[in-house]
C-alpha cells in the first residue's frame, strides 16, 4: 500500500514534493546552498513527474475508498501550470534567497506548497480538495510570515479571509453531498434548482473567489503582496492561487453543476466589478507591489467575465487570461523582486532610472507590462480579445448588459495601461531618486534573471503564436471552441516588425550612420538640474524632479471618483475589516457586561447554573 | 491569405506608403482649411511633404540621460499600428469578404499605440515636462476610451455584429438617432485622440513648450508628425465605416464619390473645431468625457438597443 502510494505516477507529484520539502527542512543550516539547489532540482523534478500524467490525461486512481485521485483534460493544464511556475520561483529564489533569513522554511513551505497545489488539482473528491485548500491556507501564512513583523497582519488577514471560505465551502460541501449523494466530482453535475443547491453553489464560489482574489473576497491580496517579499507573492496570489482559483471555479460551472443564466449574470456582474475597482485602485498606489497586487485582483476579473459569459470562447479565453496572467504577473512580480533586492525599496518616490542600470529587468518588465495592458500582438492581448468574442456572443440570448460589461472591460484595459506606464515611469525612467544616485546597483544574478527573461519570452510567443502553442495545446482540448476567421496575430506581428524595421532603417539613412548628438534637456530654457514640481518640501528625500507618482490625482479629483476614493481609504468594502468592525461591535455589548464587580458576577453565575439545571430536568422528563 | 502579397500591401498600398502620402495630404487639407478661416492664403499642397523631409535631414538630437533606444523606438510603434490598422480598414473597404470576426476589436486597440508611442517616448525623453504631457496623454486615452467604446457598440448593435464586413453591409447607422448621437460622441473622442485642439494639453506650447514632444527632433519628430497626419486621415475612414457603412452602394464611382465626400466633411469638422476652440484643462477634459459625453453615448447605446 505505501509503496504503491509513493511510486504511482499520480501520486508522485505530491508525494515527491513533500519529502523533498521534509529532506529540506531537515537539512543543517550549514548546508544552506546544497539546499537551496535542492529546491530547485526538486521543483524541475515535479515537472518530470507531471509531463508524462499530462500527456494521458483521462486517469483514475482509487487506492483507498475515500482516496480517488483522477486526471482530465482541465485538471492536467492546471497541473502542468502549477509544476511550471512552482519551477519558475524555485529557480529564481535561489538567487533571491541568497543572504537572507529563514531559507530552511522558506523552502520548504515552497515546496509543500508545491505538492499540496498538486493534491488539489488531483483531487477527486470535494472533501480531499478542502483538506489540501486548508493546509495551503495554513502554509500561505507561515510563508507570509517570513517576511518579517511587517507582514503578520497581512498574513493574519489572508488565513482570516482564506479560512473563513474555507469554512464556507465546508458548508457548500456538505449541502452538495446531501444533494448529489456523493462528495466526487466526476458525477452527474447538480441542477440549481433549489435553495439548497443554490447554497452549495454560492458557498463553493466563495473559496473559489477567496484563492483567486477576487470582489468581494479580494482585500487580502494587496496587503499581501505589499508586505510580503516579491517571489512569495509571484507564486502565491499571482500564479497558484489564480490557477487553483479559477480551475475551482471552471469545475463548478462546468462539472459540478449546471448554472442558470442569472447564476451566469451574477459571474460577469462580479467580474466586471472586479475589474474596475481594483483598477482604479491600482492607479493611485505608491507602492510597486501593492500596485502590482491591485493588478491581481483586477486581472481576476476578465476571467471570471470569461467563463461567465457561459460561451465556449468566454471560457476558453478566461482559462487562456489564467494562463497568460500567471505569465506576466509573475514576471512583474518577479521584476518588483529584483528592484527590492538592489535598491532596498518599492516605493515609487523613491526609485527612478533603473532603466539604465537593470536594463534586463526594465526590458521584462516593459514587455510584461504592455502584455498586462493588453496591447497586441502580446498574449494578454489575445486572451481578452477572446473574452470579448465570449462577452458580445453572450448577449445572442437577448440579454443587454453584456454592452455595459465589454465597456467596463476595455476601460478597464485602458486604465490598466495607464497605471502600468505610471510604473515605468517612476521606477525606469524618470530621473533617480538620491539614494538611488548613491548607490551601486547591479543585476547580475543569473538564477534571478532567467526565469525573468523566459516569462517574457512566454509573453511574446503566447501572443503571437496564441493559436499554435497555449490555446492549440492547452486550452482547446479542455474547451473546444471553433473560431471563425481567426485575429492572425502571427501575420499582424511581421508587419508590425517590418514598418519598424523601415522606420529604423529611415533612421539609418538620415543620421549619418546612426551617430546621434546628446543634449541637455531643455526645461524652460532654465540651467536647472532639480525642478521641484510636486508640493513636497525640498529636500534629501525629495530630490527628484517628477516621480510620476502623483499623476492620477487629477483622476482621483473627478466628482463620482473622489467618494469611492475616500470610501475605499476607509475601507468600507475590505470584507476583513467589515467582518473585524461587526465583531467588534458584538465584543463591546459583552465586555459592557464584565463590570469587574464580584457580586454581579455571582448573580449570573447563580442564574446560569439555574438554567442548567432546568435544561436538564426539562431533559429528564 | 497570400503572404508576399500581404506584405506587399502593408508597404504599399493600402498600407504604409499609401496612408503616409494620403495621410500628408491630409494634412495640407488641415492647413488650407485652418489658413481659410484665418484669412489667409496657405501652403501648396506639397508643403507637408517638404517639411517632413527637412525633419529627416537634420541632426538626430537625443536627451542626455534619456532611454535612448525606447526614445528611438517609441514613435515606429504608433507608426507601424496605424499603418496596421489603415490596412485592415482599406481591406474591408475594398473587400468586403476580407475581413475577420472581431476585427473591429482589432482596430480599437491598435488606435491605442499611437497614444502609447508618445506615452512612452516622453518618458524616456526623463524631462520634467515630457514627462507631465505624456501623463496627460494618459489621463485623455482613460478619459475618450469609455465614451468611444461605447458609441463604437452602436453600429454593432445594430448591425449584429463585430465584423467590418457585415458593419459595412447594414443599414447605415447614421439614418437612425442613435447613430447620429454615437457619431456626435465619435467626433468628439476623434479630436481627443487626434490630441488638437481643444484637446492638445499634452503638447499645450504654451504651458509646456512642446510637452511630450518637447525633447523630438529631426527624424523621430518625422516620424510622430507622420503619424499624425495618418492619424488624421484614417480616424475619418473608421468613423466613415462605422457609420456611413451601408451608404456605400451601387457602382464604383458612387461610391468612392459618397466615401471621400463624408470623408471630407468629417476632416472638415475637426478642422473647423479646432479653429474655433480654445484648450481646455486635462481635468476638465476628464470631467467632459466620462461626465456629459458618456451619457450621451449611453443614451445612444440604449437607443440602439429600442431599435431607434
Amino acid at each position: 500500500m505505501l509503496r504503491s502510494l509513493l511510486t504511482n505516477p499520480m501520486a508522485l507529484p505530491v508525494v515527491f514534493p513533500l519529502l523533498a520539502g521534509l529532506v529540506c527542512l531537515l537539512l543543517p543550516n550549514a548546508a544552506s546552498r546544497l539546499r537551496v539547489w535542492l529546491a530547485a532540482l526538486a521543483a524541475i523534478v515535479v515537472l518530470a513527474f507531471v509531463w508524462p500524467l499530462f500527456q494521458q490525461a483521462g486517469q483514475t486512481w482509487n487506492p483507498l475508498p475515500w482516496l480517488t485521485l483522477r486526471t482530465d483534460l482541465l485538471s492536467v493544464f492546471i497541473l502542468l501550470g502549477v509544476a511550471f511556475f512552482g519551477l519558475v520561483v524555485a529557480v529564481y529564489s535561489v538567487g533571491y534567497m541568497k543572504d537572507r533569513p529563514h531559507q530552511r522554511a522558506y523552502f520548504t513551505y515552497l515546496l509543500w506548497t508545491l505538492g499540496i497545489s498538486c493534491g488539489v488539482v488531483l483531487a477527486n473528491d470535494l472533501l480531499i480538495l478542502l483538506v489540501c485548500w486548508g493546509f495551503l491556507a495554513l502554509i500561505l501564512y507561515l510563508m507570509a510570515g517570513l517576511s518579517g513583523p511587517g507582514a503578520a497582519e497581512a498574513a493574519r488577514k489572508s488565513l482570516m479571509i482564506i479560512g473563513g471560505s474555507d469554512a464556507l465551502m465546508l458548508l457548500g460541501i456538505l449541502i452538495y453531498w446531501h444533494l448529489a449523494g456523493t462528495t466526487r466530482m466526476d458525477g452527474a453535475a447538480l441542477a440549481l434548482d433549489g435553495p439548497l443547491a443554490y447554497m452549495a453553489f454560492l458557498t463553493l464560489l466563495a473559496g473559489a473567489f477567496a484563492k483567486a482574489g477576487a470582489v468581494p473576497f479580494h482585500s487580502w491580496v494587496p496587503s499581501f503582496g505589499e508586505k510580503v517579499d516579491a517571489p512569495v507573492s509571484a507564486f502565491l496570489p499571482a500564479s497558484l492561487d489564480k490557477l487553483l482559483g479559477i480551475y475551482l471555479l471552471t469545475r463548478l460551472v462546468l462539472d459540478l453543476f449546471i448554472p442558470t443564466p442569472g447564476m451566469y449574470g451574477m459571474l460577469m456582474l462580479l467580474g466586471a466589478v472586479t475589474v474596475i475597482a481594483a483598477v482604479l485602485m491600482a492607479l493611485v498606489q505608491h507602492d510597486l507591489k501593492r500596485l502590482l497586487s491591485f493588478h491581481a485582483v483586477s486581472q481576476v476579473g476578465y476571467m471570471i467575465l470569461g467563463i461567465g459569459t457561459g460561451t465556449a470562447i468566454g471560457l476558453a479565453g478566461g482559462l487562456f487570461h489564467m494562463l497568460n496572467n500567471t505569465v506576466y504577473k509573475s514576471a512583474l512580480f518577479l521584476g518588483a523582486g529584483m528592484v527590492e533586492k538592489q535598491t532596498g525599496t518599492t516605493d515609487l518616490d523613491r526609485l527612478g532610472g533603473l532603466a539604465k542600470l537593470m536594463p534586463v529587468t526594465f526590458i521584462v518588465c516593459t514587455i510584461a507590462a504592455l502584455s498586462i495592458s493588453g496591447i497586441p500582438p502580446l498574449n494578454g492581448f489575445a486572451s481578452k480579445w477572446m473574452i470579448y468574442q465570449g462577452i458580445i456572443s453572450s448577449g445572442d440570448n437577448g440579454s443587454f448588459a453584456w454592452v455595459l460589461w465589454l465597456a467596463v472591460a476595455m476601460l478597464g484595459s485602458a486604465l490598466t495601461l495607464a497605471s502600468f506606464v505610471k510604473v515605468l515611469h517612476a521606477t525606469f525612467l524618470c530621473k533617480p531618486s538620491v539614494e538611488i544616485r548613491q548607490m551601486e546597483i547591479s543585476e547580475k544574478k543569473g538564477s534571478m534573471l532567467l526565469p525573468m527573461i523566459v516569462l517574457a519570452l512566454l509573453c511574446v510567443v503566447f501572443g503571437v503564436y496564441a493559436f499554435q502553442v497555449p490555446l492549440g495545446f492547452l486550452i482547446f482540448p479542455v474547451v473546444a471552441v471553433t473560431v471563425p476567421g481567426v485575429w492572425w496575430s502571427g501575420l499582424a506581428t511581421v508587419l508590425i516588425l517590418l514598418a519598424v524595421i523601415v522606420g529604423i532603417g529611415l533612421y539609418w539613412l538620415t543620421m549619418r550612420g546612426g551617430k546621434l548628438r546628446r543634449m541637455r534637456t531643455y526645461i524652460g530654457g532654465e540651467q536647472m538640474q532639480d525642478v521641484y514640481l510636486s508640493n513636497d518640501e525640498p529636500g534629501p528625500l525629495r530630490h527628484v524632479e517628477v516621480t510620476g507618482v502623483d499623476f492620477y490625482d487629477t483622476i482621483e479629483q473627478v466628482p463620482g471618483l473622489h467618494r469611492y476614493y475616500a470610501l475605499m481609504k476607509d475601507r468600507v468594502f475590505d470584507i476583513y475589516e467589515f467582518l473585524k468592525r461587526s465583531a467588534d461591535y458584538f465584543v463591546q455589548m459583552l465586555r459592557a457586561l464584565h463590570t469587574g464587580i464580584l457580586p454581579s458576577y455571582l448573580r449570573w453565575f447563580v442564574a446560569g447554573l439555574l438554567l442548567v439545571v432546568w435544561v436538564v430536568t426539562m431533559e429528564g422528563r | 491569405m497570400n503572404g508576399n502579397m500581404v506584405i506587399v500591401e502593408f508597404l504599399l498600398f493600402p498600407g504604409l506608403l499609401f496612408t503616409a502620402i494620403a495621410g500628408l495630404l491630409t494634412a495640407w487639407v488641415d492647413r488650407k482649411v485652418t489658413a481659410m478661416v484665418q484669412m489667409r492664403v496657405g501652403p501648396p499642397l506639397l508643403q507637408p511633404f517638404h517639411d517632413i523631409r527637412k525633419l529627416f535631414v537634420k541632426e538626430t538630437c537625443v536627451p542626455e540621460g534619456g532611454a535612448i533606444g525606447l526614445f528611438l523606438l517609441a514613435p515606429l510603434l504608433g507608426l507601424a499600428a496605424v499603418a496596421l490598422a489603415s490596412m485592415i480598414l482599406w481591406r474591408a473597404l475594398l473587400d468586403v469578404e476580407a475581413t475577420f470576426v472581431g476585427d473591429l476589436i482589432v482596430l480599437i486597440y491598435l488606435f491605442v499605440m499611437p497614444a502609447l508611442g508618445v506615452m512612452l517616448g516622453s518618458f524616456a525623453s526623463r524631462n520634467p515636462l515630457a514627462s507631465i504631457g505624456g501623463s496627460r496623454e494618459v489621463k485623455l486615452m482613460i478619459a475618450y476610451e469609455l465614451p468611444m467604446v461605447l458609441a463604437i457598440l452602436v453600429p454593432v448593435i445594430q448591425a449584429g455584429s463585430i465584423r467590418l464586413g457585415d458593419l459595412l453591409t447594414a443599414q447605415p447607422p447614421i439614418l437612425s438617432v442613435s447613430g447620429v448621437l454615437a457619431l456626435l460622441v465619435s467626433i468628439a473622442c476623434m479630436q481627443a485622440k487626434l490630441t488638437i485642439v481643444p484637446f492638445d494639453m499634452p503638447e499645450a506650447e504654451t504651458e509646456l513648450s512642446g510637452g511630450a514632444l518637447i525633447e523630438y527632433s529631426g527624424p523621430p519628430l518625422a516620424m510622430f508628425k507622420l503619424t499624425r497626419a495618418m492619424m488624421l486621415f484614417t480616424l475619418p475612414i473608421l468613423l466613415l465605416v462605422l457609420f456611413f457603412g451601408g451608404l456605400l452602394t451601387g457602382p464604383v464611382w458612387q461610391r468612392w464619390v459618397i466615401g471621400f465626400l463624408v470623408w471630407f466633411v468629417l476632416v472638415a469638422i475637426t478642422i473647423v473645431l479646432r479653429n474655433t476652440t480654445p484648450r481646455v484643462r486635462i481635468d476638465q477634459a476628464v470631467r467632459f468625457f466620462w461626465g456629459p459625453v458618456s451619457v450621451v453615448a449611453l443614451v445612444a447605446v440604449v437607443l440602439a438597443w429600442a431599435g431607434w
